[in-house]
């Protein structure tokens, strides 16, 4: 029926009692069965806007719609949700299957203890959980903990699943092992699901879309490689990527892009990839490290001042113009600290940014 | 090494003489005195005759079938009671702090001043309480006067009295619960009823335990709250006499400190059985 809109935002906006306006106007939708991260730094808003969607606070304005009918006046425990804990908050004082049981066992959700039990177990299969059946949650290593929770917001069959930073209390190697397990599990049974996450990489890894909030708004809706590759703005291009972009200001004049030390014509760069016009004034241009790279006929003059190694790759940094940038290079390359090269970006793979931050180029 | 162990009795010295001096002697002392017979000043060796002459002494019987009445029905009524107000004021009202410092009151207020007021309110004649009960057409009995209503109002006074402390500490353990945990089981639709059983009282079980051992050690020690009640007696005819109270008496009064030395074993040794059980029964709880 909605299932291209089966979790629908729209106009969203939360302005909290001291008048700090945490969201601004957002609209977004998910599709059934897909698996879409909320991306932001801490503050953006993206749990204020978790929050709402579990009920858990009411917006100031806007609609949120689960398959198509509104929810926002309907109180969490019949919005049919699951919810995941950033500290999973398991009962300490029930074994796992009572935990998971726990959501089959009250309120007018409340069935026959032998069939709670049964559909407790098929989850806990599903999440490999059986074997800790009747043990205490503090006796679970994190990762089989975050299980336990996945299972016990998984019992009721919501329609949505609802996770709130899941991995950030597990250490990074597990963290990589989780996510994946997450995203199989999460696939496996169907469910719609929104994940909230600060860690890009993360985002990435297990997003089938991902949105990525800042002060309130929505920077970018998109694919996680178009994050990457075509950022909307100047902060979706800082926020995402590793190492982060190199930005060079710039001034754009008689039909030239003039850096510290370089020029670039602007009849060189790709006609189709103007968003506007690109009139006379001062710019950001950022470069991906791996779009600037070593090469004789270069135009961008600069010193190695350092190296660093990141297994397959290593990354120069140089100093151009007061601000440390990188270069991406593979291992192999033969240049050392202090040596004095030219460095060649990709024209196609720019981005020039307003000093707004409005992406042009 | 060697000479650090040296500093370090040094270090301790304080603490030990004072801990041997005011805590261990004074065990040691009453424990040798309960087989000794004669005054203070010139004590002799009796053997176990104190103890013959507690064990056949119906007053002795009186005071500790009191005492174990008075702790096994004021703990738990007490405890009952403050759970359920600290629940409520945690649950339901919104200036907290203004409840916690008006039922904390009392317990920084002497317990002799609270039983002087108390001695007014339970007057027979022209009491608080009474006035109440007659005012709902209830019966209204002679609370102080009466020898067999004094064991009820002393229980009744006990159970006013410690309110105040493990309501405080039953607002920490509240407190200390984690609100997600509520969040999750109103996400489920649970309704009060079972968000308290299945997840509150479990959590409270360590405190719960905590309060049971301190309310029944104070309550088989309880004396002041008879002396402040009725004026310095143990009720009318000693009706409502305690095992502390039986111990001073033998004490001071009749001056055979002796017996109530053996008294004071045989209290130590009731109190320590309690507790011991008692822990047990909550370790057995705390498991399920």
């Amino acid at each position: 029926m909605n299932d291209e809109n089966f979790v629908q935002v729209k106009n969203l906006r939360k302005v909290y009692e001291n008048g700090h306006e945490a969201i601004k106007d957002v609209s977004f939708s998910v599709k059934k069965g897909d698996l879409v991260c909320l991306l932001g730094p801490s503050g953006c808003g993206k749990t204020t806007i978790f929050n709402m969607l579990a009920g858990l606070l009411t917006p100031t304005s806007g609609d949120i719609l689960f398959d198509g009918k509104s929810v926002v006046k309907t109180a969490p425990k019949d919005r049919q949700i699951g919810y995941v804990f950033q500290n999973y908050a398991l009962y300490p004082h029930m074994t796992v299957l009572q935990n998971v049981m726990f959501p089959l066992t009250v309120g007018k959700n409340k069935r026959p203890k032998a069939e709670a039990e049964k559909v407790a177990r098929k989850y806990m299969n599903l999440t490999q959980i059986d074997e800790f059946a009747d043990q205490k949650p503090d006796q679970l290593s994190g990762g089989q903990q975050q299980r336990v929770a996945i299972a016990r917001a998984l019992v009721q069959e919501p329609k949505i699943l609802l996770m709130d930073e899941p991995l950030s209390n597990l250490d990074a190697r597990l963290r990589l092992k989780i996510r994946e397990e997450i995203r199989s599990l999460v696939k496996k049974v169907g469910i719609t699901t929104l994940f909230v996450t600060h860690d890009q990489e993360e985002a990435l890894s297990i997003g089938d879309k991902i949105i990525l909030f800042n002060d309130g708004v929505i920077q970018q809706d998109d694919l996680g490689q178009n994050l990457y590759s075509e950022p909307n703005n100047y902060f979706v291009a800082n926020f995402v990527g590793n190492p982060v972009i190199d930005n060079f200001s710039v001034e754009v004049k008689d039909g030239k892009v003039t850096g510290s030390d370089f020029e670039i014509a602007v009849s060189d760069l790709k006609q189709d990839r103007f968003k506007h016009e690109l009139k006379d004034g001062k710019y950001v241009l950022s470069v991906r490290p791996e779009n600037i790279l070593p090469a004789e006929s270069g135009n961008v003059k600069v010193t190695i001042q350092d190296i660093e190694l990141i297994g397959r790759e290593r990354i120069l940094k140089f100093n151009h113009d007061g601000i440390q940038a990188r270069s991406l290079v593979d291992l192999e390359t033969p240049i050392k600290a202090g040596d004095n090269i030219n460095l060649k970006m990709r024209l196609d793979r720019i981005f020039i940014f307003t000093p707004e931050g409005e992406r042009v180029y | 090494m060697k000479q650090n162990q040296k500093r370090a009795w040094l270090f301790l010295a304080p603490t030990i003489i004072f801990v041997t001096g005011f805590s261990i002697f004074p065990i040691l002392r009453a424990f040798v005195m309960s087989f000794q017979g004669g005054p203070l000043i010139a004590l002799d060796w009796t053997g176990f005759s104190n103890y013959q002459y507690i064990f056949k002494d119906p007053e002795f019987w009186t005071a500790i079938k009191n005492t174990i009445i008075y702790a096994l029905v004021s703990v738990p009524v007490a405890l009952a009671i403050s759970i359920m107000l600290a629940w409520l004021i945690f649950s339901k009202v919104k200036r907290k702090s203004f409840f916690e410092t008006t039922f904390f009151m009392p317990y920084v207020t002497s317990t002799i001043a609270i039983g002087i007021v108390f001695r007014y309110i339970f007057n027979g004649d022209y009491g608080l309480l009474n006035f109440v009960l007659k005012a709902l057409h209830l019966p209204a009995p002679n609370w102080i006067d009466d020898p067999s209503m004094s064991l009820t109002t002393i229980i009744i006074f006990g159970v006013w009295t410690s309110l105040a402390f493990n309501i405080v500490i039953l607002m920490g353990a509240l407190r200390n619960i984690d609100p997600n945990y509520y969040t999750i089981a109103d996400m489920y639709g649970a309704s009060g009823t079972e968000k308290f059983w299945r997840i509150t009282m479990p959590q409270l079980i360590p405190t719960i335990a905590f309060l049971l051992t301190m309310n029944i050690i104070a309550a088989f020690k309880v004396y002041t709250s008879v002396y402040a009640l009725f004026n310095g007696q143990a009720g009318v005819g000693n009706s409502a006499t305690t095992a502390v109270f039986y111990i001073y008496n033998k004490f001071q009064i009749v001056g055979t400190p002796g017996v109530a030395m053996a008294a004071t074993v045989v209290l130590f040794l009731i109190i320590l059985f309690i507790t011991f059980l008692q822990r047990k029964m909550m370790k057995k709880i705390g498991e399920q």
